[in-house]
């Protein structure tokens, strides 16, 4: 199968600065990508490559098996959902789904029926289809860009942040929309995120970038399970990187233990440090007589700062760094 | 005290400037038209009430002048905005530094003085029709370039963006996006441009032939070399017209409907 799209030895520069540096990474048809990273890891500068947006000094970039390394936007057939969603605020939301149709010459009878379908599959209200984009909401905003984006039956979808100004619920309903509109779409769909449970909960498969590269790409349980390195361990999710001699293991190799890996019903004794109440659970800090744990514990436990406890670390934890190791410390 | 009476208060030394400054020169000015001509000493008889100046104004000698006013007030306007705006557009597309240079080497010349820039332009071009056109665009045209370039200054380059994403040429997105939010600058830099150039003095004075007066300069031969004071009232309130019609006309004709259904 040939991949929807594919980067071979990418690498761009912003003058001095090594950006992007040398990321080879490919997304099968229909598959949901993120690219997790913190700012400056040089993600949205990929995703602008992947647009057409700038131009790669190296290394080449495929669609389909076709060579897209110097096409301009234009000729890309690629829809994408701007941070900003970057709407046209003199059309409305009708005109901005529009647009992509009507500059490609489609017949007007053709345009107004994929308009309407379009925004019935992003579930914009027909009441607020006239409306201009300042009258509209964020949340609002964020559908009319994606069917927008969507309309014009794009090769490849790219998603820039786009929860990034949205608030909490409205993010989590949003992303479940999303992954909704993409199975029906069946987009083969590339999201820029710094947000790793927006990443862990919507993707396929997630490529962590640290510092221009591709540390690490895999389904969103490997990335969890089993990170290359302390970086991706520790971006995604609570963790404990943890020195090998706790575990009776070599003192030169690192060891990732997970906090919800923990049992309270161990040997180990320690004392609650702090307890962070998040709901189902309540996240402690556990003071042990080398180390400070990160124990994730039921909140019905009901456990208090001060109080004693006894922790049973993992038989067979994942070992995530050491001396040999890159990705260590970034 | 409620907050928008405080504010009604800020405003009042502007009102007070604007009442000195402008509207008690245009009462008397208006005044002054409604005077008869003098029959001895002075330049008009005071107390006197008459229709007479607005009666000679159907002249069609000042018909004539009027209409070249109109005609040549529109031209500088259109020719100013249509190479302000091909400026702008320039100079949107350069680097913010460029940009500063460009802007810094537009506005240069206005330092230099008007009667400067004229004799510069009258050393240069033969006096005539296209002389003065050409005098009082130079004047004019600065002003729509900062007009529609802080316009343009306001287009997200995202939206740019956008619209090549989504398959739009140059062209389509020019004409899609660009011109119509820039639509409400270009008016703005019409209407500044056709007050400056309805109200044209020191070009066709300087740079045209005797046959290419506009009001403002009828007017002041008829004040300061014939002493028909009350006259030239009546020319410059029929000036006054026409500016108030670019004012208030302009906007109404220009403006259209949003198209809101694909």
């Amino acid at each position: 199968m040939v991949d929807a799209i594919r980067f071979e030895e990418v690498s761009f520069r912003y003058g001095a600065a090594d950006v992007v540096r040398g990321v080879t990474l490919s997304a099968a048809p229909g598959e949901f990508l993120s690219l997790l990273g913190p700012s400056g890891c040089g993600k949205t500068t990929l995703l602008k490559l992947v647009g057409g947006y700038l131009e790669p000094e190296g290394g080449r970039i495929w669609m389909s098996g076709q060579e897209m390394t110097r096409t301009p936007p234009q000729s890309r057939q690629i829809g994408m959902v701007f941070q900003n969603y970057a709407l046209f605020p003199h059309l409305t939301a009708r005109l901005n789904v529009a647009f992509g149709l009507e500059v490609r010459g489609e017949p007007a009878a053709t345009t107004a029926r994929r308009v309407e379908e379009m925004l019935d599959r992003v579930r914009l209200e027909t009441a607020l289809r006239d409306r201009l984009p300042a009258e509209l909401s964020g949340g609002q905003q964020q559908r009319v860009a994606l069917a927008r984006a969507l309309a014009f039956a794009p090769r490849l979808l790219l998603l820039d942040e786009p929860f990034a100004s949205l608030d909490r619920h409205l993010r989590d309903q949003l992303r479940g929309e999303l992954r909704r509109i993409h199975q029906e779409s069946g987009v083969t769909t590339l999201l820029v995120t710094h947000d790793q449970e927006e990443a862990l909960g919507i993707s396929d498969r997630i490529a962590v970038m640290h510092g221009g590269r591709i540390l690490q790409d895999g389904t969103p349980r490997d990335l969890y399970e089993r990170p290359r390195g302390e970086f991706v361990a520790g971006f995604l999710g609570e963790a404990n990187i943890v020195p090998g001699d706790l575990l009776d293991r070599s003192p030169r190799r690192r060891f990732l233990v997970r906090p919800e890996q923990i049992r309270l019903d161990g040997d180990r004794p320690g004392q609650v440090r702090s307890v962070c109440y998040q709901g189902a659970t309540a996240l402690l800090e556990v003071e042990t007589d080398q180390f400070l744990w990160k124990v994730r514990a039921p909140a019905t436990a009901r456990i208090r700062p001060g109080e004693a406890v006894r922790l049973a670390l993992p038989g067979d934890p994942w070992e995530c760094g050491g001396e040999s190791d890159e990705g260590s410390n970034a | 005290m409620t907050r928008s009476l405080r504010s009604g208060w800020g405003v009042a030394p502007a009102a007070v400037m604007t009442a000195i400054g402008v509207y008690v020169p245009l009462l008397l000015l208006f005044r002054l038209s409604l005077c008869a001509p003098a029959r001895g000493r002075g330049f008009y008889e005071p107390g006197s009430w008459t229709l007479q100046n607005y009666a000679r104004l159907a002249d069609p000698l000042v018909a004539r002048t009027a209409a070249f006013t109109i005609v040549f007030g529109l031209t500088v306007a259109a020719v100013s905005v249509a190479l302000g705006y091909a400026s702008a557009l320039f100079l949107y597309r350069l680097t913010e530094r460029g940009q500063r240079i460009g802007l810094a080497l537009l506005l240069l010349p206005k330092t230099a003085g008007l009667l400067a820039t004229l004799f510069g332009i009258q050393y240069w071009l033969d006096r005539g029709l296209f002389a003065a056109l050409i005098g009082e665009v130079y004047f004019v045209f600065p002003y729509s370039v900062l007009v529609l370039f802080a316009a343009l200054r306001r287009i997200d380059p995202d939206w740019l963006g956008a619209a090549r994403g989504l398959g739009a040429s140059r062209w389509q997105i020019f004409r899609r996006i660009v011109l119509p939010l820039s639509r409400p600058a270009l008016l703005v830099a019409f209407q500044l441009s056709a007050l400056w150039g309805l109200g044209s003095f020191l070009g066709p004075l300087f740079l045209g032939e005797p046959r290419h007066s506009t009001l403002s300069v009828e007017f002041h031969r008829r004040a300061f070399e014939y002493g028909e004071w009350p006259l030239a009232a009546a020319e410059a309130t029929l000036l006054l017209g026409l500016l108030l019609l670019a004012v208030v006309g302009l906007p109404s004709i220009a403006r259209q409907p949003p198209r809101r259904t694909p």
